[in-house]
Order: C-alpha cells, then structure tokens, then sequence
C-alpha cells in the first residue's frame, strides 16, 4: 500500500519484502493443520476482506497522525503494527458477538461498522459519537462494541460478565476483549480471568503483547510466560502471531468455537510490537526504549505489507484488485475525517446539557 | 515573564531533597524511572539514586500501594507516584483499608505519601481528570493536601514525606506548568505544616475559602470584585484533612460570609463539610448563607465546552461572590 513519509514510522516508509521473512509468514500458515484448514477455506473475497480491514487500521491512524500535526488534536494512540491482533481476532466473530477494545484496538470499531465518522468524532469530542462529545472512549452497543474506560484491565471482568450472560442464557454468543502485556498486572485482569474460567463463561481474551506498557519495556514488569496463563488459570491457551493477521483470524477462530462449545474463556497471547510511541507524543523517546535492530526486525514484519505481498505474490490475488480497495478505504477515510472536522463548532453539544442522563430515566 | 520555578520544579525539589537528606526515602510507580514519569517528575532520578530508590512497578496499582504499606512497616518512607490520580481507585483497598486503619487498630504507624496529579480543565475526561479527595478525606487515618503554589508543592511534599501517616498528596495537573506560578523556593531546611491554611488575599467583606486551582480562579474573581470596591478575603486551605478549622473560623469572623469554591463535584465536596463546620463553631457571625460554587455532579466530560459548563469558573465565582456580598 501507499506509505506516507511524514506520518509512518521510517521502518514503514521505506518498506519492501524480504524472502525470508515472507517464507516465514507463509510457514505460519500450514504450521497448524486446524488452523491451516480454517484459513483454507477463505475465498478470496474474504481475504480481501482481511485487507481491507489492516488498509483501514492504518489509514485511519495516519489520519489521526496527521490531524496531530495540523493541531487538530493534540495526540493519539495508535495501533499501528499492531493491527492484524484486532482486525484478524474481529473477523472471527459473529455479527452477535461482542468485543471490549482498548483505545490502540480502535480498528475493531470499523471492523464491527461503527462508523468512520463516529471514530474521528470520537476524538473531536463533537456529538457524532456515541458518547456526544463526553468520552473519547468509544462503541456501540448495537454493533457489539462495548467502550473501555481508561483503566487498563477493567474491561475483562466487564467482558466475563458480557460472556457470563450469554452462558446462562444459553445464546451462542462470544465476549472478546484484547488487553495489553502492562495491563495484565492489574488486579482486574486477574480477577476478570479467574471469575471466567471459574463460571465457564465464553469470554475470549486476547493479551497484546507489544513488549512495551507507556515507557517501561515488558519484561521489567513481567518476569513470567504468559502462554503459562492457561495452565494458571485453568483455561485453554493459544498463540498467535500477532503481526499475521491470518494466524490471528485463524487462532482466534478456533477460540471462539471452543467457546461457543461450552470450553471457554479462551486465552490468546499474540506477540506483536508496538512500533510507535505510548501516544504521539513519546514516539521519539520511545524509539529509545529498544534498540534501532528491533525496530528494523519488526518493521520487516508491517502486518499490512506482509499480507499484501503474500496475497499477490503466494495466493495470486490481482494486485490491482487491492490498490482499488486501498483507494476506497482512503477515499472512505477522507471523506469520514472531513466530515467529522466540519462538526467542530457545529455539532457540539449543549453545555446546557452537561447535567443531562447521569441517570437511566426508564426502567429497561 | 515570572522567574522562579514552577510547581512540577518543586515537586521534584521536594523529592530530591528528602532523598538525599533521608536514605529511607524511596519513589515507585508506574514509569519512573527509565521513562522519568509520565509528567517527568522524576526525570533523571534513576541516574541520580539508582534503580534501588527509584523504583519501576508493574501497572498494578493495589500492588503499588500495598508494597508501599509493607517497606513502610519495615522501616522505609516510600513515596509512591500513581500516574493519575483517576487510577488510584485500583488501590483503594490497600490505601482506605490497611493503611488508614493500622495505626488505630495496632499502633503502626503507616508513614508513606501516595502522590500525582489529579484535578482537571485540560482536556482529559472522565477518567484522568477527577477530584479523588473526598473518597479519602472521608476515611479516617488519611491526611489529605493539596497544595495550590509551588512553594508549598515544595514544603507540604517534604512534609508530607516527614509524616508518620499516610498522606494523599494531590498536584494539581493544570498547574505544573503553569508560567504564573513561577516563584522563588524555600531552601532545603524549610518544611511546611499539614493542617494549615494560608491567607492569600486580605479582605473584609467575603471570605472565599478554596484549594488548589480553584485558589487562582478565586484569587481573579476577587480582582474582579475589588474593582468595584467588594474586598474578598482568600483562604487556601492547602490541606483538606486535616481542615485547619481556626482560619475557617477566623474567616467567619472577620468577614461574616462564606463562598467556598472547588472543582470538586458538589455532592459530597468539600464544601459541605466547612458548611456543617461552620454551622457548629460560627453560626452566630454569620450574615449570610454559606454559599458554593462547585463542579456539577457529573462525571468529568471531555469536550471542552461541556467541561467549561461543569468545571466553576472565574465569572461563577464572582457572581456567586457579588450575590452573596449584596446579601
Ligand atoms: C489502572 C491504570 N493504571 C495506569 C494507567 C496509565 N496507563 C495507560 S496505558 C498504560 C500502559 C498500558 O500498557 P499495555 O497494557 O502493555 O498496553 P499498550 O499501551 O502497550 O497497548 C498505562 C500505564 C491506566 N490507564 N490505568
Ligand atoms: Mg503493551
């Protein structure tokens, strides 16, 4: 796809494929022979699909990155590199599954249909969004999207009682939520987990392991293996391959079937790695975290070109096919952020109205 | 320009300072040390005292603060950061349940400082933006400060450090940076006292009693009314528990009416127990309704216009002010 120099990290910019690392992704894909048929048996329709959804990830992102550097926001948090974890997790659920993302899974918002505008919106505070300018934290309920709050970890218990529900009422419905590395430190996260394995309760829960919590890298927080949570907790564990959004379509799948079966929570521990910064603010201080060899190692590994290449160079889809999707999605991309900046001074809400719905008025 | 040092100078000379004159002393947190904070409090401090003192936690909140309970127990004076006050509810346990009761239950002591900044106005929402004293200020065994200028960031810190209770150390984010607080520090001898107001402005007819960056908002407000010869009386409170119930008392006394701001939501706020205070220990001075301009009772919205309708602002104080000077 179209790179953008002022906006994407230099690993991206300058991006090409690299035989090995292709042969390696193509490796991941018949590793697993369940998780190779399940893959196997996407049309390319449906591969496309997987396309579309990393080409929207980052282009949205751009976007936010280059309203930071118009002023028109003041940061955001991106989940750039990372977004086979969310993209590829989402397309394994059904339209009546739910999913809990934290604010770097912001891609699962436009993967469950949540508008464009909405997720610009949500940043401008404007009353397009869900939340009528009174959280940047956003969802849906009616497209299965329940928003975070700020505090990392809080969503999973949320999420296990989302799945509990689902149990007791006998529905085939999955809960999914992604939690970071740092996060899984919090008591919630514990708790969450421990609550869902002891009910039984269809909840998968991904940990996103990018290596990194704000400024502080993953193993000065974590001494342990998180593929040991299953054991610990007493709930099946997978792996996936956090860069690859077909491992993670595919890992996650296989979770959601467990599920649906009765054998949740699923633990999913995707490596992945976060390429920028806590925010836009840090990027540059963040790039000290690590050194410069593991950027280059896991810019090789940009889920978007990695797929790219391998759906026209191994699956032999059109490459033309993929730059008329990329261009509808920018197109769609632009178009969303124009609409939501218009909304600036226009659609804002009624400081009248800063009292209004603290409390639920009807009984449901 | 204003010269001097700011409140987030200060903070940090605080904490410098007591480390160097008191080895016992220990930070941790979220992010201090390789990273220097999220706000960059403790930039440097890991070169400085090394990984022993400076001390990166895990994003566990109840495990930062009970780790600081426990060194305390043994000896240690820890200071621990939690990177918005917000996430602090994820400790609560540990702070409201075994700090605060240990030393009425079995006579320990509990000397550790959980600082960071709370208080909103800049844009943060619901969740990094909130006013968490009362949660605390109503749980005995916990004092609670929340200083207004640098230099008393600079003295109650240090004070708060020397403590032998738990201290809720609440810096007010709007302010760290804030060019007009500029001002010159105490030196490393000087020490302030929790439990005592200040008096900022001198004046007559009204007393408005604050804290934190509701002090500035106020102090503007009674520019505003001076001009048109309405003397406020401006009292920081600067500790919110304990209260120092003399300055409130003398406030009533020489003025005879009371506005109390905060930003702070107004159920539960500080507010209303001066209000009750005073109702007990001042009733007969007064000439007026103990008044108040607070933040509505509503989570903290994001949108600017909405947080500039819920958070007091300087025309709310001073309309509430000329009302109440006119009563
Ligand atoms: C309970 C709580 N404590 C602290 C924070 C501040 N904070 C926000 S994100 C973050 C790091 C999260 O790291 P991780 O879980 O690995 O997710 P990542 O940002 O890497 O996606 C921290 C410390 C918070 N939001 N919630
Ligand atoms: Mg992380």
């Amino acid at each position: 796809m179209k790179r953008f120099s002022a906006y994407e990290f230099p690993e991206y910019v300058d991006w090409r494929p690299d035989p090995e690392v292709q042969a390696g992704f193509a490796a991941t894909i018949t590793r697993d022979p369940e998780r190779a048929a399940l893959i196997d048996a996407l049309d390319d329709d449906a591969l496309v699909d997987l396309y579309r959804g990393l080409v929207a990830a980052r282009l949205h992102d751009v976007q936010l990155k280059r309203w930071v550097k118009q002023g028109v926001i003041t940061k955001a948090w991106l989940g750039s590199g990372e977004e086979a974890v969310t993209v590829g997790s989402c397309a394994a659920l059904g339209p009546d599954d739910v999913v809990g993302p934290m604010i770097r899974n912001a891609a699962a918002l436009i993967e469950r249909g949540v508008s464009l505008v909405d997720c610009f919106a949500g940043y401008l505070g404007t009353t397009d969004s869900i939340t009528g300018g009174r959280d940047l934290h956003i969802g849906d309920p009616d497209k299965g999207v329940i928003p975070p709050i700020s505090h990392v970890g809080d969503l999973v218990p949320v999420m296990a009682g989302c799945a509990l529900a689902f149990r007791m009422r006998k529905e085939p419905r999955v809960a999914l939520t992604w939690t970071g590395d740092g996060s899984t430190a919090t008591g919630a996260v514990h708790e969450g987990l421990r609550t869902a394995a002891a009910l039984g309760a269809p909840l998968v829960c991904v940990v996103q392991d990018n290596q990194v919590a704000l400024g502080t890298r993953m193993e000065a927080a974590y001494r342990g293996d998180f593929t040991a949570y299953g054991a610990a907790y007493g709930a099946m564990l997978l792996e996936m391959d956090g860069n690859h959004v077909l491992d993670c379509y595919a890992a996650t799948k296989r979770a959601v079937d467990a599920c649906r079966a009765g054998d949740g929570p699923v633990i999913i521990v995707a490596r992945t790695f976060r390429m920028g910064g806590h925010a836009t603010h840090d990027e540059r201080e963040a790039r000290e975290l690590f050194d410069d060899a593991v950027y280059r190692h896991w810019g090789q590994r940009d889920p978007v070109g990695c797929y790219e290449t391998w759906l026209v160079e191994q699956r032999g889809v059109d490459r033309a096919r993929l730059e008329a999707v990329e261009a509808e999605v920018a197109a769609q991309i632009d178009a969303a952020a124009e609409e939501a900046k218009a909304g600036r001074g226009v659609r804002e809400p009624d400081p009248a109205t800063v009292t209004d719905g603290v409390y639920a008025a009807e009984a449901g | 320009m204003a010269t001097g040092n700011t409140y987030i100078e200060a903070v940090r000379e605080a904490l410098l300072e007591e480390m160097k004159a008191d080895e016992r002393v220990f930070l941790l947190g979220e992010d201090i040390a390789t990273y220097g904070g999220a706000f960059k409090v403790t930039a440097g401090f890991l070169d400085e005292f090394g990984a022993e003192r400076v001390v990166d936690t895990p994003i566990a909140e109840a495990g930062i603060v009970g780790a600081a309970i426990g060194a305390a127990l043994m000896g240690l004076r820890p200071v621990a950061e939690i990177q918005f006050l917000d996430f602090l509810s994820c400790g609560f346990d540990q702070l409201t349940n075994f700090a605060a009761k240990a030393h009425y239950r079995w006579g320990a002591a509990i000397p550790i400082v959980i600082r960071g900044p709370g208080g909103g106005g800049v844009g943060g929402g619901p969740f990094h933006s909130q006013s968490v004293e009362m949660y605390f200020v109503k749980t005995p065994g916990i004092k609670v400060v929340a200083p207004s200028t640098a230099a008393d960031a600079k003295l109650l810190l240090k004070a708060a450090i020397r403590d032998p209770n738990p201290v809720l150390f609440i810096e007010h984010k709007a302010l760290y940076r804030a060019p007009a607080l500029r001002e010159a520090l105490p030196g490393p001898d000087a020490v302030g006292v929790i439990g005592e107001a200040a008096v900022r402005r001198e004046g007559d007819d009204l007393a408005i009693l604050s804290y934190g960056a509701m002090v500035h908002k106020s102090l503007e407000a009674a520019a505003a009314l001076a001009a048109d010869g309405i003397e406020a009386r401006v009292v920081d409170l600067r500790t919110l528990q304990p209260l120092d119930d003399e300055a409130i008392v003398e406030a009533v006394r020489r003025c005879g009416k009371v506005l109390i701001v905060h930003e702070d939501t107004r159920t539960g706020g500080i507010a209303g127990e001066i209000t009750a205070r005073i109702n007990e220990r001042a009733f007969e001075w007064l000439d007026g309704p103990v008044t108040r301009v607070t933040a509505q009772d509503t989570p903290v919205p994001y949108n600017k216009g909405l947080e500039a309708a819920f958070f007091p602002q300087v025309e709310d104080i001073e309309a509430a002010a000329r009302r109440l000077a006119a009563y």
